[in-house]
C-alpha cells in the first residue's frame, strides 16, 4: 500500500465558537420569531373551509369569464394604460433627479475620504463627513424606507388627486433607492485609476470625469433601467391611494364586482409590464 | 467488462471528440490511456461511465448492451463504475463528508440519502476512505476550503467508498506533487489489484502510464494509435502520438535529454536512456 | 483603412436614444400633468409645506404608541410569514420551472426521454411557468383584495397576497438560479448511480442555496413596505391604521404611523443585511 505524509492533526475547520453557535442561536430565534408572528397574523387556513370562502371563489373566477372586450371599454382603459406608464417615465426621471446629487453626496470617497481629500485638513475632512454626508444619507433613508404609497398618500393630500401625487411619490421613494445604491456603486470602484489619474496631476472633476464615471455608468445605467422596471408596477398600485393609472380603474371594477373588466385590466398590466421589461432588457444588453 | 464497437461521439455543435473507437478490456485488466490534449480520452471515459450516449457504435458492459438498458438500469449498472474526474466534479458548499459518502448514492435511498445529510451516516467509513489518501484530517472540512491536490483525493475517496467493480480515473495526478502522484497511481492500482477491480486511468505523464500499467493505449484525434505493452511504446510511436502538439513534444525532449527526473517507482523509459 | 483598426464610434446611435428618451419624457411630462414649476413656485410649496407642518408634532401620547406598536409588530409578523410562505409556494414550482431538471442538460444525455415523455416534461415546463407568471403579474394588493373577497378582513388575507405574488417572483429567480448551477458536479453524483432525487438534494441545492437565501431575503425587504400597504384594502398592520388616521385628518396620529413603519423598514433592511452577511 502507498504510503502519504502523515495526518496534520489540528483541524483549522472547528474554529471560532461564536460560528459554531450562531446556527443554534439563529433557528431559536428565528423559530420563536416564525411561532409568534403566525399568531400574531391570525394565520389560520380553516377559513378557506368555513362560511362561503370557496363559493366566493367560484363566483370570483367565473365573474372573470369572459373578459371584457368590447371596443368602448378598451377604448375608455387606453387613457389610464397611457397614463400609468407615463407615470413610471416621469417618477423615474424624477428619481434620478434626487438620486444623482444625494448619491454623490453620500460617497465617501467623493465628500470626505480616499485620494480626492488627500490634502483637506482633519477638521474639514470631519465637517464634509458629517454636514453633507451625513446629512444626504440621512435623508436617503427616509424617502427610501417610507413606502410610495404612503408618500402618495400625503402627495395626494398635499397638491390633490390626480397622476402629478403618483409621480412625486415614486420619485421621492425611488429617488433614496437610486441615491442609495449609486453611493454603492461608486464607492466599488477600483480606487487604482482614479489615483493613477490624480497622481498625473488631474484636477478633481478631471479624476471624476475620466475615472469615477466610466467605471460607474454601467451599473448605474443598469440598476436604473431596473428600477423602472419595478416603477411601471409601482405606478400601477398607486392608483389604489387615487394617484391615477390603471390601479385606480382595477379598485373600481373590484368595488363594483366588474371581475370581466378586472382580467382585462390584469391584461393590460401584464401587458405592459413585458413590454417595460423587454425593453429595459434589451438596453440593458447594450449598454453591458 | 468493457466492449467498444466503433464507437463514435460528436456534440451538439458538431465537435467531433471520439471518431471510431473499437476495444476490449478484460475484468480486472489495468488500462493506462495516453495522447495530446483534445485527443478525446475525457469523452470517452464519459462514455465508459454511462453519462453520454455515444452517436454510433456499440458500447457493451459485461455482455450488455447499454443503449438498451432503462433509467433503472442505466442507475444500478452505473453503481458499479466508479468515476474520478480530471476537475474535481465535487460540490463545494458540502463538507467533505458528504462529498466522500455521495459514493453510496446509488445504493442508499432517497430517505436514507436525505437522513445522512442531517446526520452523516457512515461517518467511519468515510474517515477510512480520507485516511487511505492521506488526508483523514478533512472529514469536516468545507470542501471548497481545500486544495486542487487535496479535492481530488476527496473524489478518490468517493470512490473507495462507491466500491465499484471498475474504476476510471480521468488524470487523478493533474493537481498533486510529483511524489504524491506517484502514491496516488500506485493506491489505485494496489487497491485495483487486491480487490480484482478493473481500472483504467487517462495520464497526462508518460512516465507514469509506462511504469505502472501493462497495457498501454494511445488516443489521437479520436482514434486508437496503439494498443500495446509498455515496452513497444518507443520514441517515435510517441513522436506520432504527440505530432503537432508543442506542450507535449516539449516534454517528450525534456525526457530525451534527461531534464525530468522520473518518481522513485518509475522505470526508465524505453529507448530514453541517457 | 489599416486592418484591425477599429471604427470610429458613429455618433448616431446615442443621439437617437438621446432624443428617444427627451420625446418620452416630455410626452410624460405633458400626460401626467406635472406641475414643477407651480409645485416650487408659490402656491404648491405653500400647500406642502402646511400640510407637513401639521403633522408635527407627533402624537406621542400612551394610546398613540400603543396603536403605532401593535400595527407595526403586526406589519412585521404579515411581511415575515408572507416571505416564508412565498418560498414554499415558489420553491416547489421552480423544481417545474427548470428545463436542466425536466428534459435537457446533462441528466438526460445517456438516455433521452421518448417523444411521448418528452412533450409531457416540456408540457410541465410550461405549465409552471404559465403559474409563476400569474402569480406574479397579479399585484400583492389585488390579491390582497381577493383574499378579502374571500375570507374576510384581517391580516390572514394579506399574508396569502404576499404568499401568492411574491411566489410568482421567487420561483421565476429560483427557476433561474437552478438552471445556472454548474453541471460538472451533477455529472459526477450520476456517474455513482445516484437517482435524480438524490443529484437535486446532493448537487444542485446546495449549489442554489446561497443564492436562494439572497434572494428571499431581498423580497423580505420589498415584502415589508408591501405588507404595510394590505392594510389599504382592510387587510391588517400598519397600512390600516394610517388610513384611518389619514381619512379622519388626525395627522399628529399619522406622523407617529410613519415613524413607525421607518422604523420597523429600517430594522428588517439592518437584519436583513446582517442575515445575508451572515448566512451567504
Ligand atoms: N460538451 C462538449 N461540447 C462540445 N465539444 C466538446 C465537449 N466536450 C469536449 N469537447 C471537445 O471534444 C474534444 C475532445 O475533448 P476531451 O475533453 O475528450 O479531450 P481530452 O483528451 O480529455 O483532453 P485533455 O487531455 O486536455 O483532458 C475537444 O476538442 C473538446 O473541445
Ligand atoms: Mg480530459
Amino acid at each position: 500500500m502507498a504510503r502519504f505524509p502523515s495526518a496534520r492533526p489540528a483541524d483549522r475547520f472547528r474554529a471560532s465558537g461564536s460560528k459554531r453557535l450562531f446556527p443554534y442561536l439563529f433557528t431559536a430565534v428565528f423559530a420563536a420569531c416564525v411561532v409568534f408572528s403566525v399568531r400574531e397574523a391570525q394565520v389560520d387556513p380553516r377559513v378557506f373551509l368555513e362560511g362561503d370562502a370557496l363559493g366566493n371563489v367560484a363566483k370570483f373566477v367565473r365573474g372573470m369569464f369572459p373578459p371584457k372586450l368590447d371596443v368602448e371599454f378598451l377604448g375608455l382603459m387606453a387613457g389610464p394604460a397611457i397614463e400609468t406608464v407615463q407615470i413610471s417615465v416621469m417618477g423615474t426621471a424624477i428619481a434620478i433627479a434626487l438620486g444623482i446629487p444625494l448619491g454623490l453626496l453620500a460617497t465617501s470617497s467623493l465628500t470626505w475620504r480616499g485620494v480626492l481629500h488627500e490634502r483637506t485638513s482633519r477638521t474639514g475632512r470631519w465637517l464634509l463627513g458629517v454636514v453633507p454626508y451625513a446629512a444626504s444619507r440621512a435623508v436617503l433613508s427616509v424617502f427610501r424606507s417610507i413606502p410610495e404609497y404612503v408618500w402618495a398618500f400625503m402627495f395626494v393630500r398635499a397638491v390633490g388627486l390626480g397622476p402629478f401625487p403618483g409621480v412625486l411619490a415614486i420619485g421621492v421613494a425611488y429617488g433614496g433607492m437610486l441615491g442609495k445604491v449609486y453611493s454603492e456603486i461608486l464607492e466599488n470602484v477600483s480606487p487604482r485609476p482614479l489615483e493613477t489619474l490624480h497622481a498625473a496631476g488631474a484636477s478633481r472633476v478631471g479624476v471624476i470625469l475620466y475615472g469615477l464615471v466610466p467605471q460607474a455608468l454601467p451599473n448605474v445605467i443598469a440598476y436604473t433601467l431596473y428600477r423602472w422596471e419595478c416603477a411601471i408596477r409601482a405606478s400601477a398600485i398607486l392608483g389604489f391611494v387615487g394617484a391615477g393609472g390603471l390601479g385606480q380603474q382595477i379598485e373600481l371594477s373590484m368595488r363594483m364586482f366588474q371581475f370581466d373588466e378586472v382580467l382585462t385590466l390584469l391584461a393590460i398590466l401584464f401587458a405592459l409590464v413585458a413590454s417595460v421589461d423587454f425593453i429595459s432588457g434589451r438596453i440593458r444588453g447594450w449598454v453591458a | 467488462m468493457y466492449e467498444l464497437r466503433g464507437i463514435r461521439k460528436v456534440f451538439a455543435d458538431g465537435t467531433v471528440a471520439v471518431e471510431d473507437i473499437s476495444l476490449i478490456v478484460g475484468s480486472g485488466e489495468h488500462v493506462a490511456f495516453i495522447g495530446p490534449s483534445g485527443a478525446g480520452k475525457t469523452t470517452l471515459f464519459r462514455l465508459l461511465n454511462l453519462t453520454l450516449r455515444p452517436t454510433a457504435g456499440a458500447l457493451i458492459f459485461e455482455g450488455q448492451d447499454v443503449s438498451a438498458l432503462s433509467d433503472a438500469g442505466l442507475r444500478r449498472t452505473r453503481t458499479r463504475i466508479g468515476t474520478i474526474y480530471q476537475q474535481q466534479n465535487l460540490v463545494g458548499r458540502l463538507r467533505v463528508v458528504h462529498n466522500v459518502l455521495a459514493g453510496y448514492l446509488g445504493r442508499w435511498s432517497a430517505a436514507t440519502a436525505l437522513a445522512s445529510l442531517v446526520r452523516p451516516r457512515d461517518v467511519a467509513g468515510a474517515g477510512r476512505a480520507l485516511a487511505q489518501v492521506g488526508i483523514p484530517e478533512k472529514l469536516w472540512a468545507r470542501t471548497d476550503e481545500l486544495s486542487g491536490g487535496q479535492q481530488q483525493r476527496v473524489a478518490i475517496a468517493r470512490v473507495l467508498v462507491q466500491d465499484p467493480d471498475v474504476i476510471l480515473a480521468d488524470e487523478p495526478v493533474s493537481a498533486v506533487d510529483p511524489s504524491l502522484a506517484v502514491s496516488i497511481v500506485t493506491l489505485l492500482r494496489d487497491l485495483s489489484h487486491e480487490s480484482r477491480k478493473t481500472l483504467l486511468m487517462n495520464l497526462h505523464s508518460v512516465d507514469l502510464a509506462l511504469g505502472h500499467f501493462p497495457r498501454i493505449v494511445g488516443v489521437r484525434e479520436g482514434r486508437v494509435l496503439f494498443d500495446v505493452a509498455p515496452d513497444k511504446v518507443g520514441p517515435e510511436l510517441l513522436a506520432e502520438l504527440y505530432a503537432g502538439h508543442r506542450d507535449e513534444e516539449l516534454q517528450l525532449e525534456q525526457l530525451r535529454d534527461g531534464k525530468v527526473s522520473f518518481g522513485a517507482a518509475c522505470r526508465p523509459l524505453p529507448g530514453f536512456r541517457k | 483603412m489599416a486592418r484591425g483598426a477599429v471604427a470610429r464610434p458613429g455618433r448616431a446611435a446615442p443621439l437617437l436614444v438621446g432624443v428617444g428618451f427627451a420625446a418620452l419624457l416630455a410626452w410624460s411630462w405633458h400626460g401626467t400633468a406635472v406641475d414643477l414649476p407651480g409645485l416650487f413656485g408659490g402656491e404648491g410649496l405653500r400647500q406642502v409645506a402646511t400640510y407637513v407642518v401639521k403633522l408635527f408634532p407627533p402624537d406621542l401620547s400612551a394610546g398613540a404608541w400603543r396603536d403605532a406598536a401593535t400595527g407595526a409588530v403586526e406589519t412585521f409578523a404579515i411581511s415575515l410569514i408572507g416571505s416564508l410562505l412565498a418560498v414554499c409556494v415558489g420553491l416547489p414550482l421552480s423544481l417545474l420551472a427548470t428545463r436542466t431538471l425536466l428534459y435537457r442538460g446533462i441528466l438526460f444525455e445517456a438516455r433521452r426521454p421518448g417523444p411521448g415523455a418528452r412533450a409531457v416534461r416540456v408540457a410541465l415546463y410550461a405549465a409552471g411557468k404559465a403559474v409563476l407568471n400569474l402569480l406574479r403579474t397579479i399585484p400583492e394588493i389585488v390579491w390582497a383584495l381577493i383574499f378579502v373577497f374571500m375570507v374576510g378582513l384581517g391580516p390572514f388575507p394579506g399574508v396569502l397576497a404576499l404568499g401568492f405574488h411574491t411566489g410568482g417572483v421567487l420561483g421565476k429567480l429560483f427557476g433561474e438560479v437552478l438552471e445556472d448551477v454548474d453541471p460538472a458536479p451533477l455529472e459526477a453524483l450520476q456517474a455513482t448511480g445516484a437517482s435524480r432525487f438524490a443529484i437535486l438534494v446532493y448537487g444542485v441545492l446546495p449549489q442554489a442555496l446561497p443564492q436562494f437565501v439572497s434572494y428571499a431575503l431581498y423580497r423580505w425587504e420589498v415584502n415589508i413596505r408591501a405588507a404595510a400597504m394590505m392594510g389599504f384594502v382592510g387587510a391588517g398592520g400598519l397600512g390600516q391604521r394610517i388610513h384611518i388616521a389619514i381619512s379622519l385628518f388626525q395627522e399628529h396620529q399619522l406622523m407617529t404611523l410613519i415613524l413607525a413603519i421607518y422604523a420597523i423598514v429600517t430594522l428588517v433592511d439592518a437584519l436583513s443585511a446582517f442575515l445575508r452577511a451572515r448566512l451567504v
